[in-house]
Protein backbone atom coordinates (compact mmCIF):
# COMPACT_ATOMS: atom_id res chain seq x y z
CA UNK A 1 0.00 0.00 0.00
CA UNK A 2 2.20 2.77 1.15
CA UNK A 3 4.39 2.14 -2.34
CA UNK A 4 1.81 3.38 -4.10
CA UNK A 5 0.69 5.89 -1.80
CA UNK A 6 4.38 7.45 -2.41
CA UNK A 7 3.81 6.59 -6.40
CA UNK A 8 1.51 10.03 -6.36
CA UNK A 9 3.66 12.24 -4.07
CA UNK A 10 5.01 13.54 -6.73
CA UNK A 11 2.05 15.62 -7.83
CA UNK A 12 1.98 16.65 -4.24
CA UNK A 13 4.96 17.61 -4.10
CA UNK A 14 4.91 19.48 -7.42
CA UNK A 15 1.50 21.17 -6.34
CA UNK A 16 3.25 22.41 -3.17
CA UNK A 17 6.39 23.61 -4.83
CA UNK A 18 4.55 25.45 -7.69
CA UNK A 19 2.22 26.87 -4.81
CA UNK A 20 5.50 28.27 -2.88
CA UNK A 21 7.17 29.54 -5.92
CA UNK A 22 4.39 31.97 -7.64
CA UNK A 23 2.53 32.29 -3.77
CA UNK A 24 6.12 33.76 -2.27
CA UNK A 25 5.54 36.21 -6.00
CA UNK A 26 2.11 37.05 -5.44
CA UNK A 27 3.51 37.94 -1.40
CA UNK A 28 5.76 40.15 -2.82
CA UNK A 29 3.32 42.12 -4.42
CA UNK A 30 1.12 42.50 -2.22
CA UNK A 31 3.27 43.05 0.88
CA UNK A 32 4.83 45.64 -0.94
CA UNK A 33 1.86 47.09 -2.38
CA UNK A 34 -0.06 47.16 1.39
CA UNK A 35 3.15 48.97 2.77
CA UNK A 36 3.26 51.83 0.23
CA UNK A 37 -0.25 52.45 0.18
CA UNK A 38 -1.45 53.86 -3.57
CA UNK A 39 -5.06 54.54 -3.39
CA UNK A 40 -7.19 52.07 -5.27
CA UNK A 41 -4.63 49.84 -5.99
CA UNK A 42 -4.30 48.86 -2.34
CA UNK A 43 -7.44 48.62 -1.04
CA UNK A 44 -7.77 46.09 -3.93
CA UNK A 45 -4.48 44.01 -2.14
CA UNK A 46 -6.46 44.31 1.00
CA UNK A 47 -9.75 43.11 -0.30
CA UNK A 48 -7.16 39.91 -1.87
CA UNK A 49 -5.70 39.43 1.62
CA UNK A 50 -8.19 38.87 3.53
CA UNK A 51 -10.36 36.62 1.05
CA UNK A 52 -7.21 34.55 1.00
CA UNK A 53 -6.96 34.58 5.49
CA UNK A 54 -11.09 34.57 6.02
CA UNK A 55 -12.11 31.57 3.22
CA UNK A 56 -11.82 28.58 3.75
CA UNK A 57 -9.12 27.14 1.14
CA UNK A 58 -11.70 24.05 -0.20
CA UNK A 59 -13.67 26.46 -1.20
CA UNK A 60 -11.14 28.82 -2.57
CA UNK A 61 -9.99 26.08 -4.69
CA UNK A 62 -13.36 25.19 -5.81
CA UNK A 63 -14.03 29.13 -6.53
CA UNK A 64 -10.58 28.44 -8.72
CA UNK A 65 -12.04 25.09 -10.51
CA UNK A 66 -15.19 27.12 -11.83
CA UNK A 67 -13.77 30.53 -11.97
CA UNK A 68 -11.03 30.57 -14.00
CA UNK A 69 -12.51 28.86 -16.76
CA UNK A 70 -15.09 31.57 -16.91
CA UNK A 71 -11.91 34.27 -16.79
CA UNK A 72 -10.04 32.32 -19.46
CA UNK A 73 -14.04 32.24 -21.55
CA UNK A 74 -14.19 36.22 -21.65
CA UNK A 75 -10.85 36.93 -22.45
CA UNK A 76 -11.46 34.33 -25.33
CA UNK A 77 -9.07 31.49 -25.09
CA UNK A 78 -9.55 28.28 -24.90
CA UNK A 79 -10.37 26.14 -21.61
CA UNK A 80 -7.10 24.47 -20.89
CA UNK A 81 -7.64 23.84 -16.83
CA UNK A 82 -7.10 20.54 -15.39
CA UNK A 83 -8.11 19.70 -12.31
CA UNK A 84 -4.20 19.94 -10.66
CA UNK A 85 -3.96 23.20 -13.05
CA UNK A 86 -6.68 24.68 -11.04
CA UNK A 87 -5.35 23.30 -7.49
CA UNK A 88 -2.34 25.05 -8.36
CA UNK A 89 -3.78 28.28 -9.06
CA UNK A 90 -5.94 28.00 -6.00
CA UNK A 91 -3.05 27.11 -3.30
CA UNK A 92 -0.75 29.92 -4.79
CA UNK A 93 -3.40 32.52 -4.14
CA UNK A 94 -4.13 31.44 -0.95
CA UNK A 95 -0.61 31.12 0.10
CA UNK A 96 0.42 34.38 -1.42
CA UNK A 97 -2.26 36.19 0.79
CA UNK A 98 -1.46 34.16 3.64
CA UNK A 99 2.24 34.85 3.39
CA UNK A 100 2.00 38.46 2.54
CA UNK A 101 0.65 39.01 5.99
CA UNK A 102 3.86 37.32 7.31
CA UNK A 103 6.36 39.45 5.21
CA UNK A 104 3.67 42.99 5.95
CA UNK A 105 4.61 42.96 10.32
CA UNK A 106 8.14 41.88 9.63
CA UNK A 107 9.45 44.74 7.42
CA UNK A 108 6.92 47.15 9.39
CA UNK A 109 9.41 45.13 12.42
CA UNK A 110 12.13 46.65 11.43
CA UNK A 111 13.26 49.37 13.72
CA UNK A 112 11.83 52.71 12.80
CA UNK A 113 15.55 54.51 12.78
CA UNK A 114 16.90 51.88 10.49
CA UNK A 115 14.55 53.29 7.56
CA UNK A 116 14.52 56.84 8.42
CA UNK A 117 18.70 56.13 8.45
CA UNK A 118 18.54 54.67 4.91
CA UNK A 119 15.75 57.23 4.03
CA UNK A 120 18.20 60.02 5.11
CA UNK A 121 21.10 59.23 3.23
CA UNK A 122 18.84 59.09 0.27
CA UNK A 123 18.14 55.76 -0.55
CA UNK A 124 15.63 54.74 -3.31
CA UNK A 125 12.62 52.32 -1.89
CA UNK A 126 14.33 49.30 -4.09
CA UNK A 127 17.86 50.11 -2.27
CA UNK A 128 16.57 50.78 1.00
CA UNK A 129 14.83 47.19 1.02
CA UNK A 130 17.69 45.44 -1.05
CA UNK A 131 20.72 46.89 1.32
CA UNK A 132 19.10 47.88 4.76
CA UNK A 133 15.51 46.95 5.53
CA UNK A 134 15.32 43.31 3.47
CA UNK A 135 18.12 41.26 4.96
CA UNK A 136 16.49 42.23 8.44
CA UNK A 137 13.16 41.45 7.86
CA UNK A 138 14.36 38.25 6.41
CA UNK A 139 15.01 37.06 10.07
CA UNK A 140 11.93 38.27 11.48
CA UNK A 141 9.70 36.45 8.51
CA UNK A 142 11.48 33.16 9.23
CA UNK A 143 9.43 31.63 11.80
CA UNK A 144 6.46 32.99 10.43
CA UNK A 145 7.53 31.44 6.78
CA UNK A 146 8.09 27.91 8.17
CA UNK A 147 4.30 28.26 9.36
CA UNK A 148 2.96 29.29 6.17
CA UNK A 149 5.09 26.72 4.88
CA UNK A 150 3.55 24.13 7.29
CA UNK A 151 -0.27 25.10 6.43
CA UNK A 152 0.39 24.76 3.10
CA UNK A 153 1.37 21.25 3.21
CA UNK A 154 -1.80 20.56 5.37
CA UNK A 155 -3.83 22.59 2.65
CA UNK A 156 -2.15 20.06 -0.07
CA UNK A 157 -4.68 17.82 1.59
CA UNK A 158 -7.43 19.09 0.36
CA UNK A 159 -7.17 19.46 -3.46
CA UNK A 160 -8.24 15.97 -3.88
CA UNK A 161 -11.69 17.70 -3.86
CA UNK A 162 -11.74 19.35 -6.88
CA UNK A 163 -10.63 16.01 -8.75
CA UNK A 164 -6.53 16.39 -8.44
CA UNK A 165 -4.93 13.23 -8.39
CA UNK A 166 -2.66 13.41 -5.23
CA UNK A 167 -2.06 11.37 -2.21
CA UNK A 168 -5.20 11.77 -0.65
CA UNK A 169 -7.21 10.79 -3.83
CA UNK A 170 -4.73 7.87 -4.84
CA UNK A 171 -5.94 6.43 -0.96
CA UNK A 172 -9.38 6.43 -1.16
CA UNK A 173 -8.56 4.34 -4.76
CA UNK A 174 -6.71 1.72 -2.53
CA UNK A 175 -9.73 2.17 0.20
CA UNK A 176 -12.28 1.14 -2.56
CA UNK A 177 -10.14 -1.38 -4.11
CA UNK A 178 -10.52 -3.09 -0.79
CA UNK A 179 -13.82 -2.96 -0.01
CA UNK A 180 -13.35 -0.33 2.68
CA UNK A 181 -11.82 -2.73 4.81
CA UNK A 182 -8.66 -0.83 6.56
CA UNK A 183 -9.95 2.98 6.39
CA UNK A 184 -8.70 3.53 9.90
CA UNK A 185 -5.63 2.03 8.72
CA UNK A 186 -5.05 3.98 5.53
CA UNK A 187 -5.51 7.65 7.21
CA UNK A 188 -3.02 6.81 10.01
CA UNK A 189 -0.39 6.05 7.08
CA UNK A 190 -1.91 9.31 5.18
CA UNK A 191 -1.28 10.92 8.54
CA UNK A 192 2.64 9.86 9.12
CA UNK A 193 3.54 11.05 5.30
CA UNK A 194 1.57 14.58 5.69
CA UNK A 195 3.32 14.68 9.07
CA UNK A 196 6.88 14.31 7.74
CA UNK A 197 6.73 15.95 5.28
CA UNK A 198 5.67 18.51 7.35
CA UNK A 199 8.77 17.75 9.76
CA UNK A 200 11.20 18.06 6.93
CA UNK A 201 10.15 21.37 6.13
CA UNK A 202 9.82 22.81 9.58
CA UNK A 203 13.80 21.29 10.02
CA UNK A 204 15.05 23.62 7.29
CA UNK A 205 13.22 26.35 8.03
CA UNK A 206 14.52 25.99 11.52
CA UNK A 207 18.09 25.07 9.93
CA UNK A 208 18.15 28.62 8.52
CA UNK A 209 16.50 30.13 11.45
CA UNK A 210 19.55 28.81 13.38
CA UNK A 211 22.63 30.12 10.76
CA UNK A 212 20.85 33.60 10.98
CA UNK A 213 23.31 36.27 11.85
CA UNK A 214 21.13 38.14 13.86
CA UNK A 215 20.35 35.26 16.17
CA UNK A 216 21.79 37.52 19.01
CA UNK A 217 20.36 36.91 22.19
CA UNK A 218 19.64 40.13 22.83
CA UNK A 219 18.12 40.98 19.29
CA UNK A 220 15.87 37.86 19.73
CA UNK A 221 14.05 39.36 22.93
CA UNK A 222 13.49 42.67 22.31
CA UNK A 223 12.26 42.50 18.73
CA UNK A 224 11.04 39.70 18.22
CA UNK A 225 7.46 40.41 16.14
CA UNK A 226 4.81 37.90 17.76
CA UNK A 227 4.21 34.87 16.13
CA UNK A 228 1.45 32.70 17.81
CA UNK A 229 1.29 29.42 15.71
CA UNK A 230 -2.59 29.29 15.07
CA UNK A 231 -3.96 26.55 12.67
CA UNK A 232 -5.06 27.20 8.89
CA UNK A 233 -7.70 25.69 6.75
CA UNK B 1 -22.37 32.00 -17.98
CA UNK B 2 -22.64 33.62 -14.83
CA UNK B 3 -26.15 34.33 -14.02
CA UNK B 4 -27.36 36.62 -11.60
CA UNK B 5 -31.03 35.56 -11.43
CA UNK B 6 -30.12 32.58 -9.50
CA UNK B 7 -28.03 34.52 -7.09
CA UNK B 8 -30.74 35.75 -4.47
CA UNK B 9 -32.62 31.97 -4.64
CA UNK B 10 -29.73 31.05 -3.38
CA UNK B 11 -28.53 33.31 -0.99
CA UNK B 12 -31.65 32.56 1.00
CA UNK B 13 -30.66 28.89 0.77
CA UNK B 14 -26.99 29.17 2.20
CA UNK B 15 -28.00 31.93 4.44
CA UNK B 16 -30.52 29.22 6.43
CA UNK B 17 -26.91 27.33 6.88
CA UNK B 18 -25.33 30.18 8.94
CA UNK B 19 -26.79 29.32 12.12
CA UNK B 20 -25.78 26.12 12.14
CA UNK B 21 -22.35 26.80 11.52
CA UNK B 22 -21.98 29.52 14.10
CA UNK B 23 -23.68 27.76 16.66
CA UNK B 24 -21.46 24.54 16.09
CA UNK B 25 -18.14 27.09 15.80
CA UNK B 26 -19.16 28.31 19.23
CA UNK B 27 -19.57 24.94 20.88
CA UNK B 28 -16.28 23.71 19.14
CA UNK B 29 -14.40 27.35 20.59
CA UNK B 30 -15.94 26.98 24.10
CA UNK B 31 -14.88 23.42 24.28
CA UNK B 32 -10.85 23.90 22.51
CA UNK B 33 -10.72 27.06 25.04
CA UNK B 34 -11.66 25.06 28.24
CA UNK B 35 -8.83 22.23 27.06
CA UNK B 36 -6.35 24.54 25.61
CA UNK B 37 -6.50 26.28 29.02
CA UNK B 38 -6.01 22.84 30.73
CA UNK B 39 -2.94 22.43 28.43
CA UNK B 40 -1.71 25.71 29.39
CA UNK B 41 -2.07 25.67 32.93
CA UNK B 42 -0.57 21.92 33.21
CA UNK B 43 2.75 23.50 30.89
CA UNK B 44 2.72 26.65 33.00
CA UNK B 45 2.84 25.03 36.19
CA UNK B 46 5.02 22.13 34.45
CA UNK B 47 3.06 19.01 36.11
CA UNK B 48 5.58 16.32 35.67
CA UNK B 49 4.37 13.54 33.06
CA UNK B 50 1.78 15.24 31.35
CA UNK B 51 3.87 17.71 30.50
CA UNK B 52 5.62 15.38 28.16
CA UNK B 53 2.20 13.78 27.10
CA UNK B 54 0.72 17.06 26.21
CA UNK B 55 4.08 17.81 23.98
CA UNK B 56 3.55 14.68 22.22
CA UNK B 57 0.03 15.66 21.60
CA UNK B 58 1.00 18.61 19.94
CA UNK B 59 3.42 17.96 18.09
CA UNK B 60 0.65 14.90 16.47
CA UNK B 61 -1.96 17.81 15.88
CA UNK B 62 -0.01 20.20 14.36
CA UNK B 63 1.57 17.83 11.82
CA UNK B 64 -1.51 16.11 10.24
CA UNK B 65 -3.72 18.05 8.31
CA UNK B 66 -7.09 18.40 9.77
CA UNK B 67 -8.99 16.48 7.01
CA UNK B 68 -7.12 13.37 7.68
CA UNK B 69 -8.18 13.85 11.74
CA UNK B 70 -11.44 14.19 10.86
CA UNK B 71 -11.59 11.33 8.67
CA UNK B 72 -9.71 9.34 11.51
CA UNK B 73 -12.18 10.45 14.12
CA UNK B 74 -15.07 9.49 11.62
CA UNK B 75 -13.53 5.83 11.73
CA UNK B 76 -12.20 5.56 14.68
CA UNK B 77 -14.40 7.22 17.47
CA UNK B 78 -17.55 5.10 17.15
CA UNK B 79 -15.30 1.72 17.80
CA UNK B 80 -13.80 3.02 20.08
CA UNK B 81 -16.64 4.27 22.14
CA UNK B 82 -18.34 1.09 21.60
CA UNK B 83 -15.26 -0.82 23.39
CA UNK B 84 -15.17 1.73 26.38
CA UNK B 85 -18.71 1.41 26.75
CA UNK B 86 -19.09 -2.42 26.87
CA UNK B 87 -16.09 -2.26 28.91
CA UNK B 88 -18.31 -0.22 31.53
CA UNK B 89 -20.91 -2.92 30.79
CA UNK B 90 -23.04 -0.48 28.82
CA UNK B 91 -24.96 -1.78 25.80
CA UNK B 92 -25.01 1.46 23.47
CA UNK B 93 -24.78 1.41 19.44
CA UNK B 94 -22.16 4.47 19.48
CA UNK B 95 -21.92 3.80 15.26
CA UNK B 96 -25.30 5.71 15.43
CA UNK B 97 -23.45 8.92 16.71
CA UNK B 98 -24.22 11.75 14.63
CA UNK B 99 -21.71 12.84 12.20
CA UNK B 100 -21.82 16.40 13.81
CA UNK B 101 -20.53 15.17 16.98
CA UNK B 102 -17.57 13.63 15.58
CA UNK B 103 -16.84 16.84 13.41
CA UNK B 104 -17.24 18.76 16.82
CA UNK B 105 -14.87 16.46 18.83
CA UNK B 106 -12.04 16.13 15.99
CA UNK B 107 -12.13 20.09 15.26
CA UNK B 108 -11.97 20.63 19.35
CA UNK B 109 -8.99 17.94 19.36
CA UNK B 110 -6.91 20.11 16.20
CA UNK B 111 -7.99 23.35 17.49
CA UNK B 112 -7.27 22.64 21.50
CA UNK B 113 -3.49 22.22 20.71
CA UNK B 114 -3.32 25.78 19.26
CA UNK B 115 -5.71 27.24 22.04
CA UNK B 116 -3.29 26.08 24.63
CA UNK B 117 -0.54 27.90 22.59
CA UNK B 118 -2.07 31.27 22.46
CA UNK B 119 -3.26 30.88 26.02
CA UNK B 120 0.21 29.66 27.10
CA UNK B 121 1.68 33.18 25.38
CA UNK B 122 -1.05 34.91 27.44
CA UNK B 123 0.08 33.27 30.31
CA UNK B 124 3.47 34.22 30.43
CA UNK B 125 2.91 37.79 29.38
CA UNK B 126 1.46 38.01 33.05
CA UNK B 127 3.57 39.94 35.21
CA UNK B 128 4.83 38.31 38.07
CA UNK B 129 5.57 40.86 40.22
CA UNK B 130 1.54 41.66 39.88
CA UNK B 131 0.66 37.74 41.49
CA UNK B 132 3.49 38.79 44.68
CA UNK B 133 1.88 42.35 45.59
CA UNK B 134 -1.45 40.04 45.26
CA UNK B 135 -0.06 37.57 47.72
CA UNK B 136 1.61 39.96 50.04
CA UNK B 137 -1.38 41.46 50.42
CA UNK B 138 -3.06 38.23 51.82
CA UNK B 139 -5.17 37.08 48.33
CA UNK B 140 -5.96 33.58 47.90
CA UNK B 141 -5.14 31.90 44.55
CA UNK B 142 -8.88 31.94 43.77
CA UNK B 143 -8.90 35.81 44.63
CA UNK B 144 -5.50 36.26 42.47
CA UNK B 145 -7.02 34.28 39.66
CA UNK B 146 -10.27 35.99 39.52
CA UNK B 147 -9.67 39.52 40.34
CA UNK B 148 -5.55 39.91 38.95
CA UNK B 149 -5.14 37.29 36.39
CA UNK B 150 -7.94 36.23 34.12
CA UNK B 151 -8.99 39.57 33.42
CA UNK B 152 -5.67 40.15 32.32
CA UNK B 153 -4.89 37.38 30.21
CA UNK B 154 -7.94 37.24 28.69
CA UNK B 155 -7.50 40.65 27.14
CA UNK B 156 -4.04 39.53 26.05
CA UNK B 157 -5.62 36.92 24.44
CA UNK B 158 -8.54 38.68 22.56
CA UNK B 159 -6.91 39.18 19.11
CA UNK B 160 -5.22 35.36 18.64
CA UNK B 161 -9.11 34.37 20.42
CA UNK B 162 -10.65 36.21 17.29
CA UNK B 163 -8.68 34.63 14.56
CA UNK B 164 -9.11 31.13 16.03
CA UNK B 165 -12.94 31.14 16.13
CA UNK B 166 -12.51 32.05 12.38
CA UNK B 167 -10.12 29.33 11.50
CA UNK B 168 -13.20 27.17 13.59
CA UNK B 169 -15.58 28.71 10.92
CA UNK B 170 -13.40 27.31 8.21
CA UNK B 171 -12.43 23.92 9.65
CA UNK B 172 -16.36 23.18 10.21
CA UNK B 173 -16.01 23.21 5.75
CA UNK B 174 -14.02 20.46 6.26
CA UNK B 175 -17.77 18.53 7.48
CA UNK B 176 -18.96 18.51 3.96
CA UNK B 177 -16.47 15.00 3.74
CA UNK B 178 -18.25 13.09 6.41
CA UNK B 179 -22.09 14.72 5.52
CA UNK B 180 -22.01 18.02 8.18
CA UNK B 181 -23.83 20.83 6.56
CA UNK B 182 -22.38 23.78 7.10
CA UNK B 183 -22.23 27.37 4.77
CA UNK B 184 -19.77 25.84 1.98
CA UNK B 185 -22.17 22.47 2.54
CA UNK B 186 -24.84 24.01 1.87
CA UNK B 187 -23.48 25.77 -0.75
CA UNK B 188 -22.13 22.69 -2.97
CA UNK B 189 -25.54 21.13 -2.23
CA UNK B 190 -27.48 24.31 -3.50
CA UNK B 191 -25.31 24.53 -6.50
CA UNK B 192 -25.86 20.05 -7.25
CA UNK B 193 -29.62 20.89 -7.46
CA UNK B 194 -29.41 23.64 -10.22
CA UNK B 195 -25.72 23.78 -11.80
CA UNK B 196 -24.78 27.04 -11.09
CA UNK B 197 -21.55 26.34 -9.40
CA UNK B 198 -19.49 29.41 -9.23
CA UNK B 199 -22.83 31.14 -8.36
CA UNK B 200 -23.28 29.49 -4.76
CA UNK B 201 -19.75 29.49 -3.96
CA UNK B 202 -19.09 33.06 -4.85
CA UNK B 203 -22.05 33.59 -2.03
CA UNK B 204 -20.30 31.67 0.33
CA UNK B 205 -17.39 33.49 -0.24
CA UNK B 206 -19.06 36.70 0.54
CA UNK B 207 -20.66 35.03 3.84
CA UNK B 208 -17.35 34.65 4.76
CA UNK B 209 -16.02 37.27 4.61
CA UNK B 210 -18.79 39.31 6.09
CA UNK B 211 -18.35 36.88 8.93
CA UNK B 212 -15.07 37.57 9.39
CA UNK B 213 -15.08 41.36 9.12
CA UNK B 214 -18.53 41.53 11.89
CA UNK B 215 -16.20 39.01 13.95
CA UNK B 216 -12.92 40.87 13.79
CA UNK B 217 -15.21 44.38 14.47
CA UNK B 218 -16.63 42.56 18.00
CA UNK B 219 -13.47 41.76 18.89
CA UNK B 220 -11.99 45.01 18.71
CA UNK B 221 -15.09 46.92 20.45
CA UNK B 222 -14.74 44.41 23.37
CA UNK B 223 -11.10 44.93 23.39
CA UNK B 224 -10.98 48.68 23.54
CA UNK B 225 -14.14 48.43 25.79
CA UNK B 226 -12.43 46.28 28.42
CA UNK B 227 -8.45 47.77 28.06
CA UNK B 228 -8.05 49.68 31.42
CA UNK B 229 -7.03 53.37 30.60
CA UNK B 230 -3.94 54.11 32.55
Amino acid sequence: MIPELLSALPLTLAITFTAMFVGFCLALVAATLRVRRIPVVSHLTDLYVSYARSVPVVLQLFVAFYGLPLLVALMGAEDFFSPTIAAMVGLSFYHGGYLSEVMRPAYLAVDRGQHDAADSLGYTFRQKIARVVGPQAVHFALPGYGNSIIYLIHNVALVMYIGAADVMATAHLIMQRDYNQYQFETYLVLAVIYALMCLIAWFIVRFFELRSPMQAPEAMTTTQIKNALIASV
Amino acid sequence: MFDTDILLQDTQEILGAVPVTLGMALTIFVLSTIVGSIFALVEYRRVPVLRELIMAYKIVFKGVPMVIVIFLAYFGLPPAFQFLLSLLGINFNAHETPNWVILVIAVTGCIAAFQSEIIKGALNAFDTGQSDAAHSLGYTNGQLFRRILFPQVVLTAIPDLTTSMMVIMKALSLGFAIEVVDIFAQSQLTAALNYYYLEAFVIAVVIYMLIAYIVTQIADRLEQALRVRT
